[in-house]
């Protein structure tokens, strides 16, 4: 039995980019806006976009499902408010471009209220069994909320052949100006704890660790003293992992605190772990215990070019225009607005890509923060100074993968396992040439993927 | 509210190191040795290096201006070319055959194959390997440090009577191969005090370890340069010196002198460094500079030169691309299996 010590773990590679989270850490959560119209995608999740199960002019009711799933790696979609369904369309979405929606009008549009959650007296995960569980997320339509959105039901299902003995809690919150899931694991601690205690108890982990920063003494003091409350100090470890960035990426967190290896191409269930982000283990707690769909979210909103930074709990389907102008709207030097964090997050263009199940942060970035050369895109030859190659956290050599992308050259980079980068940006923040090292990356990645569909092997 | 917002592959912030400032910090880094070229060799070294690095900048410029290129000398990788040219010469080097070397060095070392980064060689060893072709004579007289009286009877292995020049300790060296008396080298010829001072014969800016072992520090510690190729150039050499030293310490000098003169300390930190011309892998690293350290002392022991620094790295350089090759990186999670 692995135990665990006060000692920092981590992994090999990773940068130290300044934090930026005193703009949002110490505020409470608080209300988003209150929306008068909602764009709710059908796809906020990997897998199948769900189907819509509502028509045109249809009434609604707080929480209603509007979107239901057939395949099996899906996930349903629910309506945070009582409303009319004005339309179901084509909408922005951050990744895919374009996607189905239901545009939802409120009736009486109003701000979210913020949830209370009670802890039953007495709580005992054994009472639900695993099915119960599993059913009760995937009704509730959750996901992973760290930012991949891969169906929680999915991924917390127990595996006969390769037991799920280990579960991570996901607190690391690595990526830098992002404090929602530090919120959460200040605010709604035993809300945390009781969906850490479902999801082992739903996929049968024995070792079940939460990981916090140690950049955030805070929370894990909270929560250490939150186990030590419920007596759960045993079952449940609080990991302080080393204050590194991507430290809370899966495959680095595995490394950091199992101390295994996820073989490259796969991913952690082949090796019996489950990582779940603490936004999800509130969701699911919400989701058995209370019966509760995923309808809102804490997105943190931050950034040099907002005017009132904060955490504020969202419906989900506010435009990010809504929640800009809740927020006090943009500076005049504000030059990106990005959706995620500064490392991994996606610049958008259209104001009105709704906030999805994923989304914890909304970044509006000045051009000072950008930094000039970043902002212009003035890219120098590469010097070969093997810069990225130290800081790959999967022990990569982007500069080679990059240089074969530009050059049309898919098979040279997939001979440096291009499809093995986690996408992390640690290379493209560390090159003194300023290359695009990640955004050559994923092209390459995208290029090779329609390269394979056009001729199936 | 702004007019517009942009987009762009993230990351969105960026750390604050340019090509520029690690250029920058070469040259700071250079700043010791340069010091003390200054004050053993005083104004014709200086002259020497001015001359170098401006003519190392006439031609990048020039170059790009035929190419129609933008302008390139921003990123001062081309004066460290010039500097590093500079302090390979020896002291009295002629100004117009430096200027050749430069305009060789900067031209054909590294415009003709598209400038910074696509370079095969390191282009001040091209620069010298030229002008050690062409200026054979020019390229071996030694000036005296200033700092030694020019007066006192010279010292030299062949007794040719010239108060101004010098043989170098790597000249002794290789007499004392011949005349199997090498130990007495540091005893009678050279204090190691004075090697490590840089009161000796020698290049422009070879001569005082302490100078380049100071500067070379700073790289370290400002983690321009990775520690793998310098630490592997100097084991290297030392584990072939000692070889060769306890195969005959009559013959050969003790290997710490090897250490000391010539290149080796210059090349260590400076030259075999130079990020385009060296391997991406660490692992690469250590067996590029195990390579240049080992056959650096290799020509110097059995070679008809008495200095092989610059034949080392230009081998090395070559091998490069064959290293990368061998020391891929391996992911972190092991090959995949399809």
């Amino acid at each position: 039995m692995t135990t665990a010590t006060q000692d920092s773990r981590s992994f090999a590679g990773g940068v130290h980019p300044p934090e930026g989270k005193h703009l949002t850490e110490d505020r409470a959560i608080e209300p988003g806006p209150a929306a008068k119209e909602l764009a709710i995608l059908l796809s906020q999740h990997i897998g199948a976009p769900a189907q819509a199960a509502v028509k045109k002019g249809d009434a609604l009711t707080a929480g209603q499902r509007i979107g239901e799933c057939k395949a099996f790696v899906c996930a349903p979609v629910h309506t945070p408010v009582a409303g009319k369904v004005k339309d179901i369309t084509l909408l922005p979405h951050v990744v895919l471009g374009r996607t189905l929606g239901v545009v939802v009008e409120a009736d009486s549009p109003a701000q979210p209220v913020l949830p209370s959650f009670q802890r039953p007296q007495g709580f005992d995960p054994n009472a639900y069994t695993s099915e119960q569980i599993c059913n009760a997320v995937r009704e509730a339509g959750i996901v992973g909320m760290g930012g991949a959105g891969f169906p929680t039901s999915v991924k917390i299902q127990p595996d006969a052949k390769v037991p799920k003995d280990t579960l991570i809690i996901n607190g690391c919150e690595c990526e830098p100006y992002i404090t929602c899931d530090y919120r959460v694991l200040m605010e709604w601690t035993e809300q945390v704890v009781t969906g850490v205690q479902l999801v082992a108890r739903a996929c049968g982990a024995k070792d079940v660790y939460i990981a916090i920063e140690d950049n955030k003494p805070k929370a894990i003091e909270r929560m250490n003293a939150s186990l030590q409350k419920l007596g759960l100090a045993s079952a449940i470890r609080v990991a302080p992992v080393k204050t590194k960035y991507p430290q809370g990426g899966e495959r680095q967190l595995i490394r950091a605190v199992a101390k295994k290896v996820v073989p490259t191409g796969g991913i952690p269930p082949m090796i019996g772990v489950v990582v779940s982000n603490v936004a999800t283990a509130a969701a699911i707690a919400d989701a058995v215990v209370c019966n509760r769909p995923l309808t809102h979210r804490v997105v943190t909103v931050t950034g040099k070019g907002i005017a009132k930074p904060g955490n504020y709990y969202v419906q989900l389907g506010t435009t990010v225009q809504t929640l800009i102008d809740h927020c006090g709207g943009m500076t005049d030097d504000a030059v990106k607005v990005v959706l995620g964090g500064p490392m991994m997050g996606i610049a958008i263009a259209d104001l009105s890509t709704p906030i999805t199940k994923t989304g914890g942060a909304l970044m509006v970035l000045t051009k000072q923060q950008i930094g000039k050369d970043r902002f212009e895109l003035r890219q120098t030859p590469c010097i070969r100074c093997g810069r990225c190659i130290a800081a790959c956290p999967e022990n990569l050599c982007p500069t080679k993968i990059a240089h074969a992308v530009k050059n049309n050259m898919l098979d040279l980079a997939q001979s440096y396992y291009m499809t093995a980068c986690i996408e992390c940006g640690c290379c493209s923040y560390v090159c003194p040439a300023n290359i695009d090292l990640t955004g050559y990356i994923k092209t390459g990645k995208i290029l090779l993927a329609r390269q394979k569909k056009k001729m199936p092997s | 509210m702004p007019q517009e917002i942009n987009v762009s592959f993230a990351p969105h912030i960026r750390q604050s190191l340019s090509t520029r400032r690690i250029m920058l910090d070469v040259l700071i880094g250079l700043m010791p040795a340069v010091i003390a070229a200054g004050f053993y060799f005083r104004g014709p070294g200086l002259a020497l290096l001015a001359v170098c690095v401006v003519w190392c900048l006439a031609t990048e410029w020039l170059c790009n201006l035929i190419r129609k290129r933008p302008n390139s000398l921003g990123d001062l990788s081309v004066v460290v070319t010039g500097v590093i040219l500079a302090m390979s010469l020896p002291p009295a080097f002629p100004l117009w055959a430096g200027a050749v070397g430069a305009v060789f060095a900067v031209g054909i070392g590294k415009m003709v194959f598209g400038g910074l980064g696509a370079n095969i060689f390191n282009p001040a060893m091209v620069g010298r390997a030229f002008l050690t072709a062409s200026f054979g004579i020019l390229m071996t007289t030694w000036t005296v440090p200033a700092t030694i009286d020019a007066n006192l009877p010279q010292v030299g292995p062949d007794n040719l009577v010239d108060a101004r020049t010098q043989a170098t300790p790597l000249a002794w060296s290789k007499v004392a191969i011949k005349d199997e008396n090498g130990a007495s080298i540091y005893n009678e010829r050279l204090p190691l005090w004075k090697s490590l001072l840089g009161e000796e014969a020698g290049s422009l800016g070879e001569t005082s370890a302490i100078a380049l072992l100071l500067g070379g520090l700073y790289l370290i510690v400002r983690k321009t340069i990775g520690i793998h190729i310098p630490l592997a150039v100097l084991i290297s050499a030392f584990v072939t010196a000692g070889i060769a030293y306890l195969a005959n310490s009559d013959a050969y000098v003790q290997p710490f002198y090897h250490l000391t003169s010539g290149a080796l300390l210059l090349g260590a930190f400076f030259i075999a460094t130079d990020p385009v011309t060296a391997p991406l892998t660490v692992r690469g690293q250590w067996i590029f500079g195990a390579i240049i350290g080992g056959f650096t002392v290799f020509v110097r022991i059995v070679g008809e030169y008495p200095e092989g620094f610059m034949y080392a790295v230009l081998l090395a350089n070559s091998l490069r691309p064959l290293i990368d090759r061998l020391f891929r990186p391996v992911p972190v999670g092991g090959r995949p299996n399809a």
